[in-house]
């Protein structure tokens, strides 16, 4: 799994740009599953039988949270603004990669600490990107629009937990290529749907298009979710090491939901709960309403530090939801539905 | 032209003050052969002498600090995360969801935030103090956190180092850099004797800086340095204080020193003679060990030589080459001027 997360965590696919991840998902699945994009950008790897009865939708966004340049100055800083729902808070002083005609190493331009004082209040207006490089070299190598992605290597925790920026959601989508692994020897009764989705982070874009073009009877959407953390309310939250979260929400299919708990029992996984009240505020809440309604579920990664460069999951608890996955489609999904 | 090798080796080595071992031992591998003269003291400060073509009548001390800012593990919390608390001036956003290493066996880490997510729109724009954060090397408990890392252990940020195009990307350039500048110097032949301190804990009072001059008493002293740069998008002209890319940094003044003006000038001079870019500080701010050394005893004629530095005292510094370069270009220059008088 950590192999996995070493190929999907890199510094490529911003919202966006996730075409920058094709080759990716081709080189990892394109042994056993057809490959192929659609409109919006949605990578879909299917499996199964096109004349299956059932049609089931497994959704991981593939899309991470980043910046894009905006302005470069007569001295060679560059400006950008965040793309998705950046934490300012983790911006100053950090390393970044610009993805410019070469990747160009930048550092988050910060106020030392000498001549500031740190109530310092942090504005997206006020992203400014230190490449050390002079103007004429800059303009050379990046343009306005080029993404940028905070810097950080993948480390090995304790526990079965990995740390690097980007876990949202490409630990969701080496689920997805977990299960598709499982899948890949089985005899399947329905046709799978793998879709890699973009722009989660901005709009949710992509959930909807690809719901609507694949028209499935059913959907599951993995992503990451709260990890329990200090200052994190217990009940918007799930614990590193339980195997994962299952979403309860009004807007999510009780069958669907039914179905996961109950194979999360009979595989022995103690997963957490997360119920919301509305909207889940993730890809399943386009998904359910695509068309004529779509009953989804959504599984998750319990993740500390979500939407920084210090984001945490462990490699246990997706093993394990790869394997809930994976029952769930071998089985059918839904029964008698 | 700059070890570029060396440079890495030292910056990518971690030793915050107090805890020098791990630079010690490189610096004390690469002078050895070059050096006449090698003792470490009982603060960790490494005292060099090297024999020149000639003994000069003054006794010059050239001064780079060995130590980086960084962090102390200061308590294990229940959840198994980890306290820390600075050792030198950090501020709060520096160590925001950076990732580490920790203590001897360089236990991997990440600082803790709590999700853009649930703030409040007020808590989104600030970075929280440092000493409300918490280290998360993903241990389930206390017990099992304890078995990893124990009080008092060093934290170094985990960071890249990058020279490329012409610019440096590293931590702990502060003050690296300026031991790199002193084992180059140590590798030339010298026109003069000399005396070379590499000290111990500048960043938490200039006091390693303190015993190697009282135990040297030399008569005139270079501290070689990395300082701050402020010359940023939105930061003001005036408080700039110095540019990335001017060339060396001879300041007249800073929060620790007034400098020696006879050698304010020679420095200057020096970089002319030299044609290398020098520039001077626009902002009485920093300091240096020449707070410490200037007056050691009955005083010691001091002057500072500095690399101008943006983001000192975070994971990720950055230089110009080609200022590192005018920099030992200053140094070498002004030495022997300076015994020359």
């Amino acid at each position: 799994m950590k192999e996995l997360l070493k190929k999907l965590c890199i510094d490529k696919g911003i919202s966006g740009s996730e075409d920058e991840m094709y080759d990716t998902i081709k080189s990892l699945m394109g042994g056993y599953a057809e490959i192929e994009t659609d409109t919006s950008g949605n990578i879909i790897a299917s499996m199964g039988s096109e004349n299956a009865e059932k049609h089931i939708m497994l959704d991981a966004h593939i899309d991470r949270i980043g910046l894009i340049v905006t302005y470069i100055s007569d001295e060679g800083f560059i400006k950008a603004e965040p793309v998705g729902g950046i934490d300012l808070r983790t911006l100053p002083g950090s390393a970044v990669k610009v993805l410019g005609t070469e990747t160009v190493t930048g550092v988050i331009c910060t106020i030392p600490p000498h001549l500031s004082k740190n109530s310092d209040e942090l504005s997206k207006d006020k992203i400014w990107i230190d490449t050390g490089l002079s103007v004429e070299k800059v303009r050379e190598i990046i343009s306005l629009g080029d993404s940028v992605i905070v810097y950080s290597e993948l480390r090995e925790l304790l526990n079965h937990c990995v740390a690097v920026s980007a876990l949202d959601n490409r630990a969701g989508c080496a689920v997805l290529i977990r299960c598709a692994e499982m899948l890949k020897d089985q005899p399947l009764h329905c046709r799978v749907s793998f879709v890699f989705s973009v722009q989660e982070e901005t709009s949710e874009l992509g959930a909807g298009t690809s719901a609507f073009s694949l028209q499935p009877d059913e959907a599951v959407v993995v992503d990451v979710g709260f990890a329990h953390q200090d200052g994190m309310p217990k009940e918007k939250s799930g614990k590193i090491g339980c195997g994962g979260i299952i979403s309860i929400s009004p807007v999510l299919s009780k069958e669907v939901t039914d179905r996961l708990i109950a194979i999360a029992e009979q595989l022995g996984m103690e997963c957490d709960y997360e119920v919301t009240g509305g909207g889940t505020g993730t890809n399943a809440d386009k998904i359910s309403s695509s068309r004529g309604g779509v009953k989804t579920g959504i599984i998750s990664l319990p993740e500390k530090n979500m939407h920084s460069q210090a984001e945490i999951v462990s490699t246990e608890d997706m093993e394990k939801l790869a394997q809930l996955l994976t029952v769930y489609v071998s089985e059918g999904g839904v029964q008698n539905a | 032209m700059l070890d570029d090798k060396l440079l890495k080796r030292l910056c990518t080595a971690d030793g915050i003050s107090g805890d020098e071992e791990e630079v010690r031992n490189i610096i004390l591998e690469e002078i050895r052969p070059y050096a006449d003269k090698v003792d470490v003291d009982n603060m960790g400060n490494i005292l060099v002498f090297k024999k020149g073509k000639q003994t000069p009548k003054k006794k010059l001390l050239l001064s780079a600090h060995m130590d980086e800012v960084g962090f102390i593990v200061t308590d294990i919390l229940d959840n198994g995360c980890i306290k820390f608390a600075c050792v030198g001036g950090i501020n709060d956003s520096a160590a925001f969801a950076k990732q580490v290493k920790i203590g001897k066996n360089k236990i991997p880490g990440v600082v803790n935030l709590r999700p853009v997510h649930i703030l409040k729109p007020d808590e989104r724009t600030k970075n929280p103090p440092i000493d409300s954060l918490q280290i998360d090397i993903g241990a389930k408990d206390k017990a099992e956190a304890e078995q990893y890392v124990s009080l008092g252990d060093s934290i170094v940020f985990d960071a890249l180092y990058e020279n490329k195009d012409g610019r440096i990307i590293a931590k702990a350039i502060d003050d690296r850099f300026g031991c790199l500048v002193l084992i180059e110097m140590l590798r030339s032949e010298l026109m003069y004797d000399m005396y070379f301190s590499f000290v111990v804990q500048e960043e938490i009072g200039l006091r390693g800086a303190r015993a190697a001059a009282y135990t040297l008493a030399p008569d005139c002293a270079v501290v070689v340095e990395a300082t701050t740069a402020a010359d940023v998008p939105y930061a003001e002209d005036e408080k700039k204080v110095c540019c990335v890319g001017k060339g060396a940094v001879v300041s007249f003044m800073d929060r620790s020193t007034i400098y020696d003006k006879e050698y304010y000038r020679l420095a200057m001079q020096c970089a002319e003679e030299n044609n290398v870019r020098v520039q001077t500080k626009t902002m009485i701010a920093g300091g240096n060990d020449a707070g410490a050394i200037h007056c050691s005893r009955g005083g010691v004629r001091t002057i500072a030589v500095s690399v101008p530095c943006r983001y000192l005292h975070a994971s990720s510094s950055l230089i110009s080459v080609e200022d590192a370069e005018s920099v030992y270009q200053v140094v070498k220059a002004v030495c022997e001027k300076i015994l020359e008088l």
